[in-house]
């Protein structure tokens, strides 16, 4: 007889593995809403540290790699809409709001790059660790605020602030590559065209994608499901092209939002939620986050760093939002609570560090061991800090979301 | 309260409105919480006459104008009152529109104010209380006296369906549309005490009713009233309450002058003393009118002819033309007029908004709130 129809054991695809995945991180973030009161994406971070290269092993990095595309597709649609969220007339109306989300990211850069210079680290390195720290996951603010179905202005000015200080983390970063470029003997010239190709190309590419999504919206109609899918395809084929540009995506995304959003002079694009479908990308992505968490980095020496980065962090953002703050309208205590609703750490600090690391291995050593082991630890705390200020400040619906009947 | 039963007098015809108003956000137009921290700026302003209230979910502001004497410098108020707010809202990244009812918000996302008296409203009606995040405006008409305020309370149901038409504006509903002019009637018509005042003839007589119906339990105070007209003796007014919140403010004072046109030509003729009947056709005539607008029939009272509610208006409008003269309202009723004759309700102009954004409401919202900003 013929046994060639059984599989070769051992048979563990990558479609199980997903599946698996799928179903712990679902008990998980579960379980962690139920017994500890904590966001749910908060589960899902741990299940994938548990489960990751560092923990039980079950996501190596090759699953982490062939996977990426789902997390470059979730961040995609996150960023692009933060982008879609920023309202250029609220700007307009309000200049205080400017000015505080300029402040924020600014204060909180010099806040970092100050501290993690008093402690010796060297300019570079401080100043770079000090850009990526400016930015807050919008991913984990968008999707703690869903949960929570939070509405009101500590919530909107989330959104903003962090659209706000996402991109200038990028821009920061841009202008700082001449400089660890020309410490490493490379021409002014290279120096200066790639941040700039880096940032130009990004903003050019999602300008030209914004007028693509624009004019296909408008023959396709105001039909929401319609829409969804005209999203999905411009969203990914704005990463594809960022990828192969090597230009940066989240640029290039926060643009096509942002510009979706404000040229859309005949209104053309509905807004369509991303529902149940949306979700498990998000799931996967916090999942695959958390694997890709570096505990190891975190040693005895990096503790001290890791600590002054977090509190210079917070304390700059804090000091931008308690100046600013009540003259752009926030109302009483709101600064404060903001503050701690910024906190989450962009899991995209791992990619900027990873790119840094690309082009210049040992001085990307040392700053991933700072910047990863504080995206570790803010991937933990953050979104609960994000939950507690909201909360706090009575944004989020006092009844859960309904449940299907 | 004994003020209650008081009623105090004010100005014969002097006039006022309350504006109940939609707080939506930009992104995606649905209704937002925005009330508190709205209310909480608009209290600092000096220049702020009237005043601005929070309603019973957070959705919800009601802005309510001043006393006076006609509906001209009424609409300078509101405009003046509308630059502030819009003013205020822009900082919050609020916008806000007219219209009875906001086209497809879910209700069961809507949150109360927090005060003691939503929370009393909450525990009792359970949740009639969100479902009630509909937008009304109430014109107040002064009377001297209490026997006044019930005579005219009577003889102005008759023109109920009137208010209704003219200001129909909540053709949508959660989401569908639900072939009325005005669906937020519906909304009210839940309410155990909505309906209308009793037949009674007199201010005395209005209140032994009252005191019966607090002595039983059912009431605590007048607020507990939901009628379509009711007198409101610490204004010494009565106040019509039928009418949805119109698109434009423009409107809105359209509506307070034919209110208080109305009322001086009904207080001209004492001889015409109110009928029962009133009350017999009420609720079909009341039906009529948010079900179909202008072209809704009405049946008279007292000669038992029907006809349509905008021919019932037209003639309204011939009768009452030399009082709406001498109150400095020709303009206003004449506007009214070409209106009417042009047959097109806000609702209707909400349902073209519609087509024309290939069936997006959420766009019929944003121009809802452009036109109510301009």
């Amino acid at each position: 007889m013929d046994l060639a129809f059984l599989p070769q054991a051992p048979a563990v695809s990558r479609l199980m593995l997903l599946g698996m995945l799928l179903l712990a991180a679902l008990a998980a973030g579960e379980a962690v809403r139920r017994y500890a009161k904590v966001p749910r994406i908060t589960g899902y971070v741990i299940i994938g540290a548990l489960l990751g290269p560092e923990g039980a092993g079950l996501i190596n990095g090759d699953a982490l790699f062939e996977m990426r595309l789902l997390v470059d597709l979730a961040i995609g649609l996150v960023v692009f809409d933060l982008g879609r969220r920023l309202d250029m007339t609220w700007l307009r109306r309000n200049r205080w709001l400017v000015v505080g989300a300029l402040a924020e990211s600014v204060f909180c850069f010099w806040a970092i790059y100050a501290a993690l210079s008093f402690f010796g680290f060297t300019p570079l390195l401080a100043s770079i660790a000090a850009a990526i720290g400016t930015s807050t996951s919008p991913a984990v603010v968008i999707l703690v605020s869903e949960e929570l179905r939070s509405e009101g202005q500590v919530t909107e000015r989330l959104m903003l602030f962090t659209a706000v200080n996402t991109v200038l983390a990028y821009l920061l970063l841009a202008l700082l590559l001449p400089f660890l470029h020309l410490q490493h003997d490379v021409d002014w010239k290279t120096a200066v065209l790639h941040p700039a190709y880096v940032f130009a190309g990004a903003a050019a590419v999602g300008a030209i994608a914004s007028m693509v999504l624009l004019r296909f919206a408008r023959w396709l109609g105001k039909k929401p499901d319609r829409q969804f899918i005209l999203q999905i395809a411009v969203v990914v084929i704005t990463i594809g092209v960022a990828h192969s540009l090597k230009i940066s995506v989240p640029v290039a995304l926060v643009t096509l939002g942002l510009l979706a959003r404000n040229t859309d002079s005949r209104h053309d694009l509905v807004p369509v939620p991303y529902g149940h479908g949306g979700q498990v990308f998000f799931l996967i992505l916090f999942v695959l986050t958390g694997a890709s968490l570096e505990f190891h980095l975190f040693g005895v020496a990096t503790a001290t760093a890791v600590a002054v980065f977090i509190v210079a962090r917070f304390l700059g953002k804090a000091a931008a939002l308690l100046t600013f703050g009540v003259a752009s309208g926030i109302p009483k205590g709101g600064a404060g609570l903001l503050a701690i609703a910024l906190l989450p750490l962009s899991g995209q600090a791992v990619v900027m560090v990873r790119d840094t690391v690309s082009l210049y291995p040992s001085f990307g050593r040392e700053l991933a061991a700072i910047v990863l082991s504080a995206v570790a630890v803010l991937e933990l705390v953050g979104p609960i800090a994000t939950e507690f200020a909201l909360r706090r400040a009575g944004e989020a619906h006092p009844e859960p979301a309904r449940e299907a009947v | 309260m004994a003020s209650e039963e008081q009623f105090t007098a004010s100005a014969p015809l002097s006039l006022g409105v309350e504006l109940e108003l939609q707080l939506v956000k930009p992104h995606g137009w649905d209704l937002t919480r925005g009330a508190a921290d709205l209310l909480g700026r608009l209290e600092k302003r000096k220049d702020l006459t009237g005043a601005v209230k929070p309603e019973i979910t957070e959705s919800m502001i009601e802005l309510n104008s001043s006393v006076h004497g006609g509906s001209e410098s009424l609409l300078g108020e509101l405009r003046n009152m509308r630059s502030a707010l819009l003013e205020e809202a822009g900082m919050l990244n609020l916008r806000i529109c007219g219209g009875g009812a906001h086209p497809f918000h879910d209700w069961a996302d809507r949150r109360i104010y927090p005060n003691e008296r939503f929370n009393a409203v909450v525990e009792r009606y359970g949740y009639l209380a969100k479902q009630f995040t509909v937008f009304g405006q109430h014109i107040h008409v002064g009377c001297e006296s209490g026997d006044t305020a019930i005579f005219l309370t009577h003889m102005m149901t008759r023109y109920v369906p009137h208010f209704i038409a003219l200001s129909a504006s909540s053709p949508f509903y959660q989401g569908e549309d639900t072939s009325f002019h005005s669906s937020r009637l519906t909304a009210v018509n839940a309410f155990p005490l909505a309906g209308h005042i009793p037949f009674v003839l007199d201010w005395a007589e209005f209140i032994e009713y009252y005191s019966k119906m607090k002595d039983f339990g059912i009431v605590a105070s007048m607020k507990d009233f939901y009628w379509d007209i009711r007198p409101k003796p610490e204004y010494g007014t009565i106040e019509v309450r039928v009418c949805d919140t119109p698109l434009t403010l423009r409107r809105a004072a359209l509506l307070a002058a034919y209110a208080q046109a109305l009322a001086a030509r009904l207080l001209d003729d004492l001889s015409q003393v109110p009928v029962r009947a009133i009350y017999l056709v009420n609720s079909f005539n009341r039906f009529e009118a948010s079900r179909f607008g202008f072209a809704g029939k009405l049946i008279d009272p007292r000669s038992g002819a029907k006809r349509t509610i905008a021919e019932d208006i037209l003639a309204t409008i011939v009768e009452i033309g030399p009082f709406a003269t001498k109150l400095g309202s020709g303009p206003p009723l004449a506007e009214l007029e070409a209106l009417v004759r042009g047959g097109k309700t806000d609702s209707d102009w909400l349902r073209a908004r519609r087509a024309a954004a290939g069936g997006s409401l959420a766009d019929v919202v944003r121009s809802a709130c452009q036109e109510w900003a301009d």
